[in-house]
């Protein structure tokens, strides 16, 4: 059985249906690569996984739990196994990095607190943050506040990390810190869902590629079978774009 | 100008003066806090509620805002006895201002709200914070800093001198206490230019302690002076 199996997701913005029946599922331990042109709906994926958009249709199963995106037990059910990083990073502005990375586990999941900031220093200490523990926001660079945000979802010790477009917003001299983090990340086993523009980091670090356009699964697969080899036309003509750098 | 200003009896009196300073002090106090909570409580309601609950929000802040702090209190120390409640003169203040109070701040509460970055709240969603926990660890804190402020400005400029308005209806604030002592012996100037010293001390107190309040507690940027 598959960690995460999401079959024919539906949803829409109004009249205009961003997702029209998405299909694809994650085994544990691996990086899936979600790609495709801005609007595609890949972002969109992500934010109906963590119950930001309503699905208007669709099935959505972590191991043999399915998730019913219509009852809050089941939402939480769902939050509880993923968590998501944004591309603005998202922090609480009146918090600082480690209020930040411990305030859910203290105060939502009431984990004890000895056992929280233990965890959030190992955490702010894999990605490079052993020193900025009482900086806010405002003083920290993007890349360093996009691996507090990583710190803050990894403090909820989830099964399924999202990453959308998480270098997205950051000055091309810090995405590689970001980026070095992640594959950290994949290296320890931790199963990913990643949407990036970077297809040299996505060929180095997925397992899969999944291209989207227009709501739609185009093709799936291998980086090497994607980026090199694509079958279909719309992939050959993206792919021809993007990777000519 | 053949007034001879005496301000011996004002110091005689000193410690009555003092006494209605405090008092003022603490009215001011109680309906600052009262009137957050309810601003709080309706700016919150405006903005998550059903539209017939922001709806009666509406109709009480326009109500509250569009009379004057004066009748409203009047209305509660004079026209609820008629219906049995009888409250005393400082109650009758601290709820007239609270609810007064209230009403302004749902206004600049509701600016708070309206500012907190969506994103920060689709965050604190994703890691499980119920609307509650968000206003509590997000939105409290964002408002507390971004309007500080105007909610420091509201603080000093409505409620430490809107409590004088207890004075009509028999409050020994500090207003209240310099007219009662200057209707023993007519040293009015005197008893009133101390009384609006003290109100400028008053004040001036709650500025650096509101100042200092904000650089601790929310680092908001403050002068001091």
């Amino acid at each position: 059985m598959p960690h995460l199996a999401v079959e024919d997701l539906r949803a829409s913005y109004g009249a205009l249906e961003v997702l029209r029946g998405i299909s694809f599922s994650v085994e544990k331990g691996e990086l899936v690569a979600l790609v495709g042109p801005s609007g595609s709906g890949k972002s969109t994926v992500l934010r109906v996984l963590m119950a930001l958009n309503p699905p208007s249709s669709g099935r959505v199963q972590i191991d043999d739990i399915s998730i019913d995106y219509g009852k809050s037990g089941s939402v939480r059910a769902a939050r509880d196994r993923m968590a998501v990083v944004f591309q603005q990073y998202n922090l609480f502005q009146n918090m600082n990095v480690m209020d930040n990375v411990t305030l859910a586990p203290r105060k939502i999941k009431k984990w004890p607190v000895a056992e929280v900031e233990e965890n959030a220093r190992a955490l702010l200490a894999k990605v490079g943050l052993t020193d900025k523990h009482d900086a806010y926001p405002d003083e920290l660079s993007g890349g360093q506040q996009q691996r507090v945000a990583i710190a803050r979802a990894l403090a909820l010790k989830p099964e399924i990390l999202l990453l959308d477009e998480v270098t997205s917003a950051l000055d091309p001299e810090l995405v590689n810190e970001v980026l070095d983090t992640i594959g950290e990340l994949a290296a320890d086993g931790m199963t990913m869902i990643l949407v990036s523009h970077e297809m040299g980091f996505v060929r180095e670090v997925a397992s899969r590629v999944i291209m989207m356009d227009a709501g739609e699964i185009i093709e799936t697969g291998t980086p090497a079978e994607l980026f090199d080899a694509p079958k279909s036309q719309r992939a050959k003509q993206f792919f021809s774009k993007v990777l000519r750098h | 100008m053949n007034y001879t200003f005496q301000y011996g009896v004002v110091w005689r009196d000193f410690d009555v003066l003092i006494d209605g300073a405090l008092l003022t002090f603490q009215l001011g106090v109680m309906s600052f806090w009262g009137g957050a909570l309810i601003g709080l409580f309706c700016a919150a309601v405006k903005t998550y509620g059903q539209r017939v609950f922001g709806i009666l929000v509406d109709f009480y802040v326009v109500f509250i805002t569009n009379t004057p702090a004066l009748i409203q209190i009047y209305f509660l120390y004079f026209g609820l006895p008629e219906i049995g409640i009888r409250w005393s003169g400082e109650l009758c203040v601290v709820i007239g201002l609270t609810l007064n109070a209230g009403a302004y701040l749902t206004l600049i509460m509701r600016a708070g709200f309206l500012s907190v970055r969506r994103t920060e709240l689709e965050a604190a969603e994703t890691i499980g914070m119920s609307r509650l926990q968000q206003i509590r660890f997000v939105i409290v804190p964002h408002i507390a800093k971004t309007i500080y402020p105007a909610l420091a400005n509201f603080f000093i400029v409505i409620l430490v001198m809107g409590t004088s308005i207890g004075a009509i209806i028999g409050v020994d604030e500090l207003t209240g206490q310099a007219i009662n002592l200057s209707t023993v012996n007519y040293r009015w100037l005197e008893y009133f230019t101390i009384a609006a010293l003290m109100y400028v001390v008053l004040t001036f107190i709650a500025s650096i302690g509101l100042a200092l309040l904000g650089r601790w507690a929310f680092r908001v940027k403050a002068k001091v002076f």
